[in-house]
């Protein structure tokens, strides 16, 4: 039987009188990985942004592996060791090392033994073929490998489900495939659960089990992720598929 | 050698006396910005936390203390708290606690202004990975606060080290008060004594402020290249 | 309970700077304003006499180049701390912070050139005088002012804010007044003979003219009589009535000839007498 990690229902969000997220409900089963489209500011990032608890909202009940999430810091906090998250800005500590900028969450907040967590980290550096780069600063790294430190820096807490928003919109093209490519093995080796917010077609069409697509705030429909690439239910998706380059 | 004046410098125990003065001066500087600079930390983080009354306390202080001039401040301090509150401290304490807690109040807007220009998204991915308000803090912001903060930070301790000429209103025997009274017992004497006496003061503070502020110079440069990295 | 965190810490905050304003690094917060710190009987109990003086005016209050606190006021200072059989302490003080520095309890007494006045005389309790000063008027050798009347429409030098600015304004409307902001522009005024004489206190004049040798304070003496005296805190009974047996005994004694002649008269010169400036006994 597969075991559901997160589910939505109901989620309403505004800021101030705007209506960003209207009524979403849906939910993402272990070893899932799913993926929202939208047009730009359909709401995509607010929405993955909510499910770690970097934005709040008004009404509706978060569950993580069934239990309701309580939407205060100490409850946030507590989930943001099983959820690890990757933004699209870089977001290494820049006065921290590679190695210190991965140790901290599994040193300071999950209370690991420092060999321990220095000998996982050891391992992914070398899962993503940076090994060398341990002791150097962010600043001394392309945007490409700083991501894919923060991706293995999000991936030392062990989190049950990893979200991805937009992770290599900011990067220059030739750095995209091997950050994509780390995120696609996670997904089809390690079965890593994971909600990814993206506008690189080919990639979200390799990797979707399931796509959310949404407009203006709204999910307008929930679809199998190759279905929705061939005969996606709705017209404002298809017109979307055709704006879009694959 | 035509008679200069120079002497006058070393006339007696005049140089001894200068040197003392000067003593009094650091050590009055050195203790207002070490309790100055701590306070102020504290405070400039406490100015970040959401709690609006406690903002609108520490920015009230803020205000006080820079906009009273020091000269009140020491006048206040010294000759008026003894009269209303009953508190009559030594003319050297005085100095000291005004320093630093004018150092305090404007330390605390420096390390508030750099932690808030730390970027937001440096603060989401701190909270990503669980950390709470305290580690953000211990390990995130501050470290970052302070490269950001440093040229400011010196600027202010060659401010405060200058405002201490200030301090023979209260009667403190620093550097400027002893000199002021080595020039009028000399002035019948050597003419020039006002030049020699004020030309030495003048080498002192220069040697004592130029350092840190080269040092605050080089710290800026260094920032701006890191950050065009 | 995000709250409750954050009024620890703002309790903290607000604890953290009041202690410090009110306790500072020393604290001696017992001491009450209105209980009179400076009784005879005090000052003997604690050993020590806190005296405000001047650090930078010759021959009054200054210091030598042996950095010892010498000078009238000094001497004056040393003799009352002997009669009392305490210590002395010194407090170095200037012009404007002499008044702050009796009513904030920082000093016991200030002998500090202090001259007696009817608004000063709200603020603050003035013993029986030590010296006297009056307007004097300097001129050169050659052309001596010895009568006011030699000054009727010429040009007088003063420093703004001074009796003999006051005294010249309101009593001798026919002398013309240049007025200047210091003492150093007021004497090159007479030095490039831009008026016939400059008016000033005499103690002051006499010190100049030592210096000056072809000036000469003509008149000695013009106008009302000012009185340089001992003050202590308003009230403060107890050291007033013994300052002024002090200075009643001091006077019988001759003490201040003898004052006069060790500190003032090197500064003087010939032409001056110690009765020009100290009082009669």
């Amino acid at each position: 039987m597969t075991k559901q990690i997160y589910s939505v229902s109901n989620l309403e969000k505004y800021y101030q009188k705007q209506h960003v997220l209207h009524d979403i409900t849906f939910s993402i089963d272990e070893g899932e990985v799913v993926v929202l489209l939208g047009p730009s500011g359909s709401g995509k990032s607010t929405l993955i942004r909510t499910l770690n608890g970097l934005e709040p909202y008004q009404s509706g009940v978060l569950k993580f592996k069934g239990q309701e999430i309580q939407p205060d810091e100490k409850g946030w906090r507590k989930l943001r060791q099983q959820i690890g998250m990757v933004f699209q800005s870089y977001d290494l500590f820049p006065n921290l090392t590679v190695m210190e900028n991965i140790l901290l969450g599994p040193t300071k907040v999950q209370k690991q033994p420092r060999d321990i967590a220095q000998a996982e980290a050891k391992r992914l550096l070398e899962v993503v073929g940076l090994s060398e780069y341990a002791n150097v600063y962010p600043r001394q790294l392309s945007g490409g490998q700083k991501q894919r430190i923060a991706i293995i820096r999000a991936l030392a807490l062990k989190p049950e489900l990893m979200l991805f928003d937009e992770v290599t919109a900011s990067l220059d093209p030739e750095m995209v495939r091997g950050v994509l490519n780390i995120i696609s093995r996670l997904a089809k080796q390690d079965k890593m659960t994971m909600i990814v917010v993206t506008h690189e077609m080919n990639f979200a069409k390799r990797i979707a089990d399931r796509v959310l697509f949404l407009e203006n705030g709204e999910l307008l429909e929930t679809t199998a992720g190759t279905q929705f690439f061939e005969n996606p239910q709705t017209d404002r998706a298809k017109e979307f598929l055709e704006s879009m380059d694959f | 050698m035509a008679h200069s004046g120079i002497e006058v410098l070393f006339e007696g125990q005049n140089f001894a006396r200068l040197i003392g003065g000067l003593e009094t001066t650091i050590a009055i500087a050195f203790v207002a910005l070490i309790c100055g600079l701590a306070l102020g930390l504290i405070l400039g983080v406490l100015r970040t936390l959401k709690n609006r009354v406690l903002r609108l306390v520490l920015r009230l202080y803020l205000e006080f203390f820079r906009i009273v001039p020091t000269v009140v401040l020491l006048f206040l301090f010294y000759y008026i708290l003894p009269k209303t509150a009953g508190v009559n401290l030594p003319a050297n304490e005085v100095a000291m606690l005004v320093f630093a807690l004018w150092t305090a109040a404007e330390m605390s807007d420096i390390v508030r202004g750099a932690l808030i220009s730390v970027p937001k998204h440096q603060l989401e991915s701190g909270l990503a990975i669980g950390l709470n308000r305290w580690q953000l803090y211990r390990y995130i912001l501050i470290p970052q606060a302070v490269s950001l903060e440093i040229p400011a930070t010196i600027n202010l301790m060659t401010r405060v080290i200058k405002t201490t000429s200030l301090l023979l209103l209260i009667s403190v025997a620093d550097v400027i008060n002893v000199g002021q009274t080595i020039v009028e017992a000399n002035s019948k004497q050597y003419p020039n004594s006002v030049f020699w006496i004020y030309g030495f003061i003048f080498v002192m503070y220069f040697v004592i402020d130029y350092p840190l502020s080269w040092w605050a110079t080089r710290m800026n440069r260094r920032r701006l290249e890191r950050v065009n990295d | 309970m995000k709250k409750s965190w954050q009024k620890v810490v703002s309790g903290f905050a607000i604890v953290v700077v009041l202690g410090l304003v009110l306790t500072g690094c020393g604290n001696k917060s017992s001491n009450s304003s209105d209980n009179n710190e400076s009784t005879v009987a005090k000052i003997q109990k604690r050993g020590t006499i806190r005296i405000a003086v001047f650090g930078d005016l010759p021959p009054y209050g200054w210091v030598n180049k042996a950095g010892q606190r010498v000078g009238y006021d000094l001497t004056l200072a040393r003799q009352i701390a002997k009669d009392l059989k305490v210590k002395i302490k010194f407090v170095q003080v200037n012009a404007n912070n002499r008044v702050d520095a009796l009513n904030a309890n920082k000093v016991d007494l200030v002998l500090a050139n202090f001259t007696v006045t009817d608004e000063r005389k709200q603020v603050v309790d003035f013993a029986s005088p030590y010296m006297k000063v009056s307007v004097g008027v300097v001129s050169p050798k050659n052309q001596v002012i010895n009568n006011v009347k030699q000054l009727q429409n010429k040009n007088l030098i003063v420093t703004k804010g001074t009796t003999a600015e006051t005294y010249f304004t309101q009593d001798q409307p026919k002398v013309n007044l240049l007025k200047f902001d210091s003492k150093t522009q007021q004497f090159n005024a007479l030095k490039n003979n831009r008026a016939a004489g400059l008016a000033d206190d005499n103690s002051y004049l006499y010190a100049w003219v030592k210096n000056n040798p072809k000036y000469t304070v003509g008149i000695k003496s013009i106008g009302p009589k000012s009185y340089i005296a001992p003050a202590v805190k308003k009230g403060n009974k107890s050291l007033l009535n013994w300052t002024n047996n002090e200075i009643k005994t001091l006077t019988s004694k001759g003490f201040f000839e003898k004052d006069y002649d060790s500190q003032l008269k090197p500064y003087f010169g010939s032409e001056v007498k110690p009765s020009d400036i100290i009082l009669d006994k």
